[in-house]
């Protein structure tokens, strides 16, 4: 309850700032203070929702239908505190937190620099004010009772003392498909409690937990990352607003930089960090996937970047004065990355995507749909109406001539590319908006050129002069580098085999711009070390571009089989399976894989699960990760083989999945399941573990006639074992796979002849504990993770000098 | 101003052209009914609700899963997978499968599964 107050009043204090800040503009020198109140007022309350969200999590107030619905009793504390943002509520909460936070320091930021304030801090805070109305209490809150629509909860998360009290009997239902029993949790029901004096938090005792996904180390880091990211992309926007307002457009510039390389430096490591996650723990074998969420939030990046580059221009022509080169674009691309933020939100978090993306979303409801929407369009309005407002003005007096060979005209055609390369990202993932979506390969194919031009570019840029350059001294400056570039690519070509020529023509572009950037670092590193920024994150980029050229062309895979103690040969790799070990208290299966080559040899081992949280088969790849590649092993399934000595049909024929009574079309025979068969003592004999016995009695329906197996479940002192029954009319082998107390049994028919037709798979595998994997070698994808770490080393050495600057 | 327009224009407008030229090479539309499916020979997005009632199939050694997805119209198409099962399979209720129908049969690249994460919401209809 005292969340969504907190949030209300969050809410209007935020509304009266952005009134207050308007007064402030207009000339009212009273209102100040009144804003700055109103500001913190917002901010402070929305870290205490936040605080009072993240203690409702970690006392386990299941109250709360987001505490119920994300965490439970069992996850550690890093995780626990990570679901704070594993739903749409808390997500948006955290978003709201960092933009409050971010406001904040904003805020004594402008104070310092002339007449900045209000007019930033209105914008600003009006995107608060958005984020504040998605969580609020008529929306999405994360303070919402459990009771608030009546719930259907699970009986394994009620207190059990609680289960036998006679006023409750009428609020227990049970779903006889899934043989699950549920409490109807609504205000009736919290009613009756109160009245028998029970609070709910001692009602309800456990919540759904963590999708099994999200329970790892990265989730702790990636989302929180993004949305700083995301936060930091609403303050270029708030100063080329208040720029356009003011209609001066000198000093934004450099007041704005270090905000954008921060931001930018920020949402780049995030992006990856979730590419490395998905790498490494997810087992989507690679780290990036074109995924529509992935996209989304690479576009604003992108464009980020982009407008870097033309405020750099900007401010370097600024010196003889005047607003600089570029004044137009920049304050579009400011304005664009913001609103490329809150696009992607709305793709992601409306619940149009729902059929395109590997993330799953819930149709969040209609008004959450309209008032993101609302929230787009508003901010679309409101900085394209300022640029269309003051354009004539604009064109008239901020019209510059390039020179072709000039680093101004080499920064915007770089800016171009990058923004043809979000246009082409943004076309994509947008298009399932009209019922379409594009194959991987669109992303790939349209990407190689792109990178292409990035690449020389990059190095181009920086060997040319601003405003104009010799073409001889162009020449001579570059020989250098393409001599180097052609060397690395020659020996690249010939050492990797590659014979594709427009992934000849991005190693060499990518490699002569590394050449280009180390040469010019290495000649600044010795004097002032504040500019070597560029050049370090243009070194990251390149190796970047080398790294995904080489995992991204010449990645080999293949999936096999891994019997037990068998060493078979895998891409010039011996593997050997080892066994499994039990982890983490036995809820999971590490498969220790055993990788020899040549002399060397280490055990890596992927990891297998049955997930409670959604009944699903859960795997976990691992790497054995070396310098000049990546041997990647992802599992796709096991068999324990146990019971396949007397008979060879465990590993060929159909897995058919049948509950009591019903049947199936199997090549025009019908397969029914009748009823279980049990051996005479068997309730005394299962207790007293003695041997016992569950049969399944089968039907085959063929030809007209019906044909009865009972294929057996034996336990012999506590050792399970699966007999097979055949009907040698229909040449049919029926063998009991698994049966469990729900009443469901897995049954396994194959023609009895087929092991003979398959003897060359089955052989080696009967009897046999095999694990199938695929296994795949990524050549140099430690160059992609290392040029990330460089370019995020060159953003944060430019972010310190360009916060140096903004002061002057 | 020329050259600014002569370069940014030019790679927008190339890019653009490749672009649309690429899109119509790789698009791959999104069908929910499945008697349209059977008449286009086309790779399409098929979207439908898992038909759990006919038990899914799995080859181990031959790894090809078999599965029927229905549509809203309650038209049925059988699905044949080459590959492991996808994770969350089980407990997934729709799928969005990529692929060609032929030979009586709907030839899947891709399957997407969907899970009600939120699946409270459908509990009262089957609970009660």
């Amino acid at each position: 309850m005292i969340g969504n107050i907190l949030i209300t009043v969050a809410f209007i204090a935020s509304i009266f700032t952005i009134i207050m800040y308007y007064y402030t503009n207009k000339g009212y020198t009273n209102t100040l203070k009144l804003a700055r109140l109103g500001y913190h007022i917002t901010a402070v309350s929305v870290i205490a929702a936040s605080a009072m969200l993240l203690h409702a999590i970690l006392t386990h107030q299941y109250q709360f239908k987001y505490v119920y619905s994300y965490s439970n009793s069992e996850l550690p504390m890093g995780l626990l505190m990570s679901t704070f943002y594993a739903g749409q509520e808390g997500s948006f909460m955290l978003w709201l937190l960092f933009t409050a936070i971010i406001g904040l320091i904003l805020l004594e930021y402008t104070s310092k620099r002339d007449d900045l304030e209000p007019r930033v801090m209105m914008v600003f805070t009006l995107a608060t004010s958005f984020l504040l109305l998605m969580v609020s209490p008529v929306l999405k809150s994360p303070f919402t009772y459990i009771w608030a629509d009546p719930q259907f909860i699970d009986v394994k998360s009620i207190n059990s003392a609680f289960l036998s009290m006679p006023f409750l009997q009428s609020f227990f239902f049970s779903d006889p498909n899934s043989d699950s029993h549920f409490v109807k949790v609504s205000s009736e029901l919290v009613g009756v409690l109160k009245a028998n004096g029970i609070s709910l938090n001692e009602f309800i005792i456990d919540g759904k937990g963590l999708n099994p996904l999200l329970q790892n180390f990265w989730m702790q880091i990636h989302p929180p990352m993004l949305f700083v990211g995301f936060s930091m992309a609403t303050v270029p926007f708030a100063f080329a607003f208040a720029a356009l307002m003011k209609n001066k457009y000198d000093d934004w510039v450099k007041q704005s930089l270090p905000w954008v390389l921060t931001g930018t430096m920020i949402l780049g490591l995030a992006i990856m960090l979730g590419g490395y996650w998905a790498y490494g723990v997810l087992g989507w074998g690679g780290y990036w996937g074109w995924d529509p969420v992935e996209n989304s939030s690479l576009v604003p990046w992108i464009i980020g970047v982009a407008s870097i580059h033309t405020l750099l221009v900007q401010k370097k022509t600024q010196n003889k004065g005047g607003a600089g080169k570029f004044v137009k674009t920049n304050l579009i691309l400011c304005i664009m990355t913001y609103l490329l933020v809150l696009y992607s939100t709305f793709l992601t978090r409306s619940g149009i995507l729902g059929d395109a993306s590997v993330h799953s979303f819930v149709d969040p409801g209609m008004m959450v749909y309209l008032l993101l929407v609302l929230f787009v369009m508003s901010f679309t309005l409101l900085g394209f109406g300022a640029v269309a407002y003051r354009w004539k003005f604009l064109t008239q007096n901020f019209s510059h001539e390039e020179n072709v060979l000039s680093r101004e005209l080499a920064l915007f055609t770089g800016a171009v590319t990058l923004i043809a390369s979000a246009i082409i990202i943004l076309f994509g993932t947008s298009a399932p908006i009209f019922g379409t979506s594009v194959e991987i390969r669109f992303y790939d194919e349209m990407h190689l050129p792109i990178g292409i031009i990035i690449g020389l570019i990059n190095g181009f840029s920086l060997l040319l002069k601003w405003k104009s350059t010799n073409g001889k001294d162009l020449l001579k400056s570059s020989k250098n580098s393409f001599i180097g570039a052609f060397i690395l690519t020659a020996l690249i070509v010939v050492g990797g085999g590659i014979y594709d020529f427009p992934l000849i023509l991005f190693v060499l572009s990518s490699a002569f711009a590394l050449f280009v950037n180390a040469e010019i670092a290495i000649k600044i590193f010795r004097g002032r070390k504040l500019f070597l920024g560029a050049y370090v994150a243009h070194v990251g980029i390149a190796l970047f571009f080398l790294g995904v050229i080489f995992t991204g062309g010449y990645t080999r895979d293949m999936q096999v089989d891994l019997p037990k103690n068998e060493t078979v040969s895998v891409l010039g790799h011996d593997l050997t399976f080892k066994g499994y070990d039990l982890i983490e208290n036995g809820k999971k299966y590490a498969f220790n894989i055993e990788i020899k080559d040549g002399g060397s040899s280490s055990v890596i081992a992927p990891v297998m699960y049955i997930a409670e949280f959604n009944n699903s088969l859960m795997r976990e790849p691992d790497i054995l990760s070396r310098f000049t590649n990546d041997f990647y092993i992802s599992p796709l399934g096991y068999t324990d083989g146990t019971s396949g000595e007397e008979h060879n049909h465990d590993t060929a024929g159909e897995i058919i999945s049948l509950t009591k009574g019903q049947s199936t079309l199997l090549d025009g025979k019908t397969i029914r399941f009748n009823e279980f068969v049990m051996s005479e003592d068997f309730m005394s004999a299962m207790q007293s573990g003695e041997s016992f016995f569950i049969g399944a009695k089968i039907d085959v329906l063929a030809n007209g006639k019906t044909y009865s197996v009972e294929p057996r479940m034996i336990n012999e002192k506590g050792q399970r074992s699966f007999t097979a029954e055949d009907i040698p009319e229909l040449n049919l082998s029926i063998k009991l796979e698994n049966l469990d107390a729900s009443g469901k049994v897995n049954i396994i028919v194959a023609a009895m002849d087929e092991q003979t037709e398959d003897a060359a798979e089955t052989t080696t595998a009967k009897g046999k504990e095999v694990i199938t994997v695929e296994a795949s070698i990524k050549p140099f994808i430690g160059l992609v993770w290392l040029g990330v770490i460089v370019m995020v080393a060159g953003f944060i050495i430019s972010a310190v000098r360009r916060t140096k600057e903004s002061q002057a | 101003m020329k050259n600014k327009y002569i370069f940014g224009g030019g790679i927008i407008v190339v890019f653009l052209g490749f672009m649309l030229f690429l899109f119509t090479q790789t698009n791959v539309s999104y069908e929910n009914d499945f008697t349209k499916i059977k008449t286009v020979d086309k790779t399409i997005k098929a979207t439908g609700e898992w038909v759990k009632e006919k038990h899914y199939q799995f080859n181990s050694s031959k790894r090809i899963l078999t599965f029927f997805l229905r549509d809203n119209n309650g038209n049925e198409i059988k699905v044949v997978y080459n590959g492991s099962i996808p994770n969350n399979f089980e407990s997934c209720t729709s799928m969005v499968v990529t692929g060609k129908y032929q030979n009586g049969y709907f030839q899947a690249s891709d399957i997407l599964t969907k899970c009600p994460s939120k699946y409270e919401e459908q509990m009262p209809q089957e609970a009660s």
